[in-house]
């Protein structure tokens, strides 16, 4: 399928839950969705457009809400992007259709604080164990240093 | 009981630190908990403080032995997000030094699996036939490893009569070589014993980890982004992809050998097919794009690799992400590693299996064990794990 | 000196035996050290060997700019080596940090965690000059 065929089907299917829907340049489709819709639709872009393949999961500070884009994609790439409220920054999590983005939403938890309700196993993956509770480096409001040296 | 003792440096041809934990009831591995967050640098916050243009030198040292397709994905995604077209002379040479690039991680990863199994004539052969395309990345691009080749707008160098025909002698040279080391690897018993029906992952659990590159390649799965989303000049080059369907260690070897094999056909059509023309665009230093976002996708050596991009028009970007092919094929390791009816894991089978993925996040570990049904645990050093497996494996003979 | 402690010395310079740890680097280095021992840079002839553990090393090799996890393993290794001892950091990241300023998971360089006694520059190390620098630091464990 290209990518007018798989922009086509979702707005046949979704019709207004989407947002916006845009082709910058071929095999790429950007859809944004809201929060609530956010698992049927890639949902129905893994499975019944069998598009495969979730091939990453990107958490982003934006200036006033957080965003959680799922690229999914074989040929095509399609990243659907699902904007949620600073005060609430949860999302449903993919876990239970599809398994292999576990690793992904551990990693936007730890860096961004995003919490993916759903998923059996949210721990800390990749900041080191006596990182501080409740600093995610990735916001806005995080200003990079180094750590203190010992000599 | 079990505990963790970290990490040491106890391998020097495995780089890169970190820890598993296993849980074994006597010979066999029943579980497997994997941390990988020893090499994290925190390089994605540290792209929101540089420019465009800087950015390309941290992009390349993300991973040194890919750092050819981390710059292509790069230069590409900025690129798309500019709305340019980059010369025709300039796709074919990124072409030429990805696939060099490609060449040169395979048989590396081939000496150090060699290295493993115990092979160790066959890892000194390899590496050096390594030499002679860093001789040739040299001649191209000046350096042997992190080569800074891209830049966006095109390449940073041309290529002329002496350095292609130097590229063809090495293309040769290598040719013959390879088709040794296939012969070698089918028919030496010891490599067939220690790598078929080892390591097994079925398709539909490929596709379901969605696990990237050669292990997918390596399960029967016919999908390489240079086929299915081209780029650079993957549109205009023939190649085959290259798949087998036996799903353990052996059948990875032999797809990465087969993909050396065909990386060669490319270079040579490429050299036989290259455009004339500009080999880079004039774009200023600072460089501010419109606000947008953008995805760009490169088959790396080791698998897919995903970089995104959202701008919000000024000099530097508002967030970059990059998803590395490892990371994608860690859930597919452990499903990989573990017991079930039918399969069975050895300890001793625990070195080859972690390097048939080609780990770029590899196992310079200390590796933990707990024995579940004798309740007690003891910890070894990689090396002390690669020892073992070789003399389990001599002791069978 | 003494006889014995010249021969000993002399002894330790002509053999000198290496422990490698990677702290966090891109693996570019880590490959140009292990392409030294492969027979075309050959750092074997001059009596190295590479080893698997702390206790049985003179020079310690390190690459890359030091994670904060890696840290207290990093010293845990420096504290088991026997003295002498002595540090290599190979590679820019490990001597200043290389490109990674502003990477909020890592030290600026290894001499501000453990104490170093030479530094290879280069992104990556030459294999070259990782062969001539474990020469000099083996002239200088001879003179003393």
């Amino acid at each position: 399928m290209n990518e007018k065929e798989i922009a086509e089907a979702l707005k046949k299917k979704f019709g207004d839950k989407i947002i916006k829907c845009e082709i910058p340049m071929r095999r790429r489709v950007f859809v944004e969705v809201r929060r609530e819709d956010y698992k049927e639709v890639v949902r129905f872009l893994l499975k019944d457009l069998d598009l495969k393949f979730v091939e990453a999961i990107t958490a982003l500070d934006g200036k006033d809400h957080f965003e959680v884009i799922a690229h999914v994609g074989y040929s095509v790439s399609v990243s659907v992007k699902a904007k949620i409220p600073r005060e609430d920054p949860s999302i449903d999590s993919l876990y239970d259709i599809a398994p292999g983005v576990d690793l992904y939403e551990r990693e936007a938890h730890d860096l961004v604080g995003i919490v993916f309700k759903g998923h059996p196993n949210l721990k800390r993956f990749i900041l080191p164990e006596n990182w501080p509770e409740g600093v995610y480096p990735l916001r806005k409001d995080y200003e990079a240093k180094h750590p203190e040296p010992l000599r | 009981m079990s505990f963790y003792i970290p990490i040491g440096p106890q391998h020097p041809v495995h780089p890169e630190p970190l820890l598993m934990k296993f849980k074994v009831e006597g010979e066999q591995v029943v579980d497997v908990e994997i941390n990988v967050s020893y090499t994290h640098r925190g390089i994605e916050k540290g792209f929101e403080y540089r420019d465009y243009l800087k950015g390309i030198y941290l992009a390349e040292r993300i991973c040194g032995i890919c750092n050819a397709a981390h710059t292509v994905c790069y230069t590409q995604n900025i690129e798309q997000l500019l709305g340019k077209e980059i010369p025709p002379r300039a796709k074919y040479l990124r072409l030429i030094v990805e696939e060099l690039s490609r060449i040169h991680s395979h048989l590396l990863w081939l000496g150090l699996a060699a290295h493993q199994i115990g092979f160790e004539t066959l890892f000194m052969y390899v590496w050096r036939d390594r030499e002679r395309v860093l001789d040739v990345i040299e001649a191209i691009t000046g350096n042997r490893v992190v080569t800074s080749y891209n830049t966006i707008g095109g390449v940073r160098r041309d290529i002329n009569p002496q350095i292609e025909h130097k590229i063809r002698k090495a293309m040769d040279y290598l040719e013959k070589r390879t088709k040794y080391f296939k012969k070698v690897i089918m028919e030496e018993p010891t490599v067939l014993m220690r790598t078929q029906n080892v390591g097994i992952l079925k398709p539909r659990e490929a596709i379901e980890l969605f696990a990237v590159g050669p292990v997918l390649r390596a399960s029967g799965i016919k999908h390489d982004v240079r086929a299915d989303d081209p780029y650079i000049a993957h549109d205009e080059v023939p190649f085959n992809v290259a798949t087998y369907d036996t799903c353990d260690v052996y059948a990875r070897i032999l797809v990465r050998i087969d993909e050396v094999l065909e990386c060669i056909n490319m270079i040579r059509y490429s050299l036989d097919h290259l455009p004339s023309g500009p080999y880079r665009l004039k774009l200023p230093i600072i460089i501010r794009p419109p606000p947008g976002e953008s995805v760009s996708r490169v088959e790396a050596p080791r698998g897919e690799l995903l970089h995104y991009v959202m701008s919000d028009g000024t000099e530097k970007p508002y967030r970059y992400k990059v998803r590395t092919p490892t990371l994608a094929n860690i859930p597919a390791t452990a499903r990989m590693l573990t017991s079930r009816k039918n399969y069975v894991v050895y300890i001793a089978d625990i070195p080859i299996i972690f390097g048939s993925i080609d780990p770029c996040l590899c196992c310079t570990g200390r590796v933990a064990f707990v024995d579940i049904e004798k309740g007690r645990s003891w910890v070894w050093s990689y090396s002390q794990l690669i020892k073992y497996s070789r003399e389990r494996f001599e002791r069978h003979d | 000196m003494g006889f014995t402690a010249r021969l000993i010395r002399w002894a330790r310079g002509r053999s000198p035996w290496i422990l490698f740890i990677n702290t966090g680097a891109c693996n570019a280095c880590d490959i140009e050290v292990v392409a030294a021992l492969t027979p075309r840079f050959d750092l074997e002839r001059f009596g190295v060997l590479l080893k698997g553990s702390p206790r049985h090393a003179d020079i310690l090799v390190v690459t890359g700019p030091v994670t904060r996890q890696v840290r207290d393993r990093l010293i845990r290794i420096y504290n088991q080596m026997p003295d002498p001892k002595f540090v290599v950091a190979a590679g820019t990241c490990a001597t200043s940090g290389g490109v990674f300023w502003k990477c909020y998971n890592v030290y600026e360089s290894l001499d501000k965690v453990i104490p170093v006694d030479a530094y290879i520059s280069g992104c990556p190390v030459k294999p070259e000059a990782v062969v001539q620098a474990v020469n000099i630091l083996a002239q200088k464990i001879m003179k003393g």
